[in-house]
């Protein structure tokens, strides 16, 4: 559709690797500077959830740049699909978790729910390596943002009139979704060819530009949902 | 009939007791607070355990609560809090 957009970035691809992750990276870290001080505030469990996700999601964007690189290349691959999963486990716990645990003060990353997601991030990443792919990787996020917009869904439905948001929420998801849906699509059977993948970065970008408007937005003092 | 009140409008309440009553009893929280007494309890150990409030033992055993720093933190930033949690859906 833009075929001189596309060379364009193709020619400079690492270039807009470089500004890609560290865009998305510091989006997180933004998020998580807000969300952590309205935890410490709280000791809001749920709160403390969201606030894991994006600080995961952050170290995963700023390993990715990293992954440019050809030293250490495997192992930062790894370590990047570690944290890039145990991101979406947290954001999707940060919904759930009121189901599963009660109102008491608990570690956010020392409980046995923690433990589950951290041992099957971890048979996904061997997974993954041994295949040499990110196919399990993609397969859970699409079944865990699959479940993340029922369950937004349902919260949108329950509360959507009175918090705005709740929407928009149920939209990123249902975005996220899409995303990961494509990326899977995309890097399996298009040889992950950036004309085909860039769409999906713009995607993801859109996704956590939602999120940030959001989160400033909702914690502004002085608004009212 | 009236409607149940949140967690987090709970916790508002209680804080907003103590802060209004200095020093103030267990009895006369409970029943600032207008929950059950197994309830209460439930609320002021939490609250005792994130730190939002003391429970000091005077002379003769005379226990009063009284608000931290953080128990005011919380009372200031509570409309962004109950905001955030219910548009996010936490």
């Amino acid at each position: 559709m833009y075929p001189e957009l596309y060379n364009f970035v193709a020619q400079n691809r690492d270039l807009f690797r470089f500004f890609y992750s560290i865009l998305i990276a510091v989006i997180c870290f933004i998020v998580f500077l807000k969300t952590d001080r309205l935890f410490r505030i709280s000791s809001h469990q749920g709160i403390r959830y969201f606030r894991n996700a994006f600080f995961f999601y952050g170290i995963a964007f700023v390993l990715r740049y990293l992954l440019a690189k050809p030293i250490y290349f495997e192992l930062m691959r790894l370590v990047f699909e570690f944290f890039m999963i145990m991101g979406g486990f947290f954001l999707f716990y940060s919904l759930l978790w009121k189901k599963f645990e009660g109102y008491k003060e608990i570690s956010s990353l020392f409980n046995l729910k923690i433990a589950i997601f951290c041992i099957l991030t971890g048979i996904i990443v061997v997974l993954d390596y041994l295949w040499e792919g990110y196919t399990f990787m993609f397969i859970s996020q699409i079944i865990l943002f699959g479940f993340a917009s029922i369950i937004s869904y349902k919260n949108y439905k329950s509360g959507g009139k009175q918090h705005k948001f709740l929407k928009l929420y149920f939209c990123v998801m249902i975005l996220n979704f899409i995303a990961w849906t494509l990326n899977f699509i995309f890097s399996s059977f298009f040889g992950s060819r950036l004309r085909w993948l860039a769409n999906v970065y713009v995607l993801n970008v859109i996704v956590f530009l939602i999120f940030l408007y959001g989160v400033i937005k909702v914690t502004k003092k002085d608004n009212k949902s | 009939m009236a409607r149940k009140r949140e967690r987090l409008e709970v916790i508002k309440d209680i804080l907003n007791a103590i802060r209004e009553n200095k020093n103030i009893k267990p009895t006369r929280l409970l029943y600032a607070s207008n929950l059950s007494p197994q309830m209460f309890k439930e609320y002021i150990n939490e609250l005792i355990e994130k730190k939002f409030i003391n429970l000091d033992v005077g002379e003769e055993d005379k226990k009063t609560f009284s608000i931290t720093k953080k128990g005011n933190e919380f009372l200031e930033e509570y409309r962004v809090i109950e905001r955030f949690v219910e548009n996010f859906g936490l």
